[in-house]
């Protein structure tokens, strides 16, 4: 009976997850059927993972992190091609080699936050959605993330900065 | 502390990040500091515009649905039946215009989490959003590139074309689609301008269930509308198929896909239900 009451708990819990990770999926991702996938393998594997061995209580925080896992270490290995759906896409930071300091300057060009959202580069735009959309801690980003919470933190710095300089010509002008 | 360390902890301060007494001396620099609180209001403006521009998008109903199947307790699985070991493939798309045709009720019932899968990634792949990973005509090549990256061996049919025939269909190549803790393995195929989409995995990762039960030879077909599509479910030689294609498609014509040599075209002009005869 508890079992079932604990399984159904964790049904719920994780389906109130859906869209956060398909969210964060599209982040890495920046291509719908990609996102799917894992999204979907998060699932089969947060299922298969809690028949062998109990989850804790950090349900979200544990699907985030299988999810960004699914995506570093299979989807990436398996489909490099998924960086050229992102360029079919309009991705309009491609080039692994373009810096932060790159993707500003088209930024600037595109005139729009969103834009300048999306076109940050991964690392940054990561962890823009994890704290800012998801509210997760900057430790649950370091777990989720598998880097150190500094890492996490001078990540943030640097999207703001970018961000920063991207609104700066409207918050001259009185716009937020 | 100095001046530049408490604007340094601005960020963590609007983030909720600071505690103690980290907190209580960064709010008390806050009262005494103008610089820090224009600071701070910009940041603050920034991380709003930010909040807001931020794209917040939901699943889709279909992810949604085969997360919920996954997510849902298992159900009980029937009992296995025998193993057909001489049917193929086309022989599904035969029942599927006969059983549609005639079917004297329908009978709702949920539908399997691969059956879903196979109509999601047929209309997918119709609309462009599921790029081949490997592009060929050649089943040789399709079944070779498989090889390695499924669990299973997967043979493709030929289809032997005679003098002055004109094929009837064409296969456009494959790629891997997530399902349970692997990946099955998808075939696309075109007959005139309609794609025919073939979902394949091991038979002990799915058993076949739901829809209409059909049975034919020693195979059990699973019949069942989804999505506006016709998908239909088999196990045969320990593989589990769902082929799915659009209700325009002609049923038993799409049987050519694996039904391609003489003998069996023949064998499909003579089956009672065959559309036009």
């Amino acid at each position: 009976m508890q079992d079932r009451e604990n399984e159904e708990a964790f049904r719920r819990e994780a389906l109130r997850c859906l869209d956060g990770l398909y969210g964060f999926a599209l982040a890495l991702a920046r291509d719908r059927s990609t996102a799917e996938d894992l999204v979907q393998e998060t699932f089969l594997r947060a299922l298969s993972a809690r028949r062998r061995a109990s989850t804790g209580e950090n349900i979200r925080g544990w699907l985030f992190t299988i999810l960004h896992n699914v995506w570093r270490n299979e989807v990436r290995r398996r489909r490099p091609q998924a960086h050229e759906d992102a360029n079919e896409l309009g991705d309009n930071l491609a080039t692994p080699d373009a810096g932060p300091e790159e993707a500003l300057e088209r930024n600037e060009r595109n005139g729009r936050l969103g834009e300048a959202i999306e076109s940050l580069p991964r690392p940054f735009r990561e962890v823009v959605v994890l704290r800012w959309l998801e509210e997760f801690s900057y430790r649950d980003i370091a777990e989720i993330l598998g880097c150190p919470a500094g890492t996490v933190m001078s990540r943030l710095a640097r999207a703001r900065a970018i961000l920063r300089r991207r609104l700066a010509p409207s918050s001259e002008t009185g716009e937020r | 502390m100095s001046g530049d360390a408490f604007r340094g902890l601005i960020p963590a301060y609007l983030d909720g990040e600071l505690t103690g007494e980290e907190l209580s001396a960064f709010e008390v620099h806050l009262r005494d500091c103008e610089d820090c609180r224009r600071i701070l209001e910009s940041e603050r403006a920034l991380m709003a515009a930010v909040g807001d521009a931020l794209p917040r998008p939901s699943a889709p109903g279909a992810l949604r649905e085969r997360v919920e199947a996954i997510l849902s307790p298992a159900p009980a699985r029937r009992s296995r039946w025998p193993v057909a070991l001489a049917a193929s493939l086309g022989v599904a798309l035969l029942f599927s215009w006969t059983w549609y045709a005639r079917r004297p009720e329908t009978r709702p019932s949920p539908v399997s989490p691969f059956a879903a899968l196979a109509a999601d990634t047929h209309l997918r792949y119709g609309r462009g959003q599921l790029p081949l990973e490997v592009a060929s005509e050649r089943p040789e090549d399709v079944a070779l590139w498989f090889e390695r990256r499924v669990p299973f061996h997967l043979a493709l049919p030929q289809y032997p074309v005679g003098p002055g025939e004109v094929k009837a269909y064409r296969l456009e190549g494959g790629r891997l689609v997530a399902f349970r803790d692997d990946y099955a393995a998808f075939v696309a195929y075109r007959m005139g301008e309609q794609p025919i989409s073939l979902l394949v995995t091991s038979a002990t990762t799915v058993v076949p269930e739901g829809g209409t039960i059909v049975p034919w030879g020693a195979l059990v077909f699973h019949v069942e509308p989804v999505a506006g599509l016709n998908v239909i479910t088999w196990s045969d030689k320990g593989l589990t198929y769902a082929l799915a294609f659009d209700v325009a498609v002609e049923g038993s014509r799409s049987c050519l896909v694996c039904h391609g040599s003489a003998e069996e075209r023949r064998r499909l002009e003579r089956f009672p239900g065959r559309p036009g005869i």
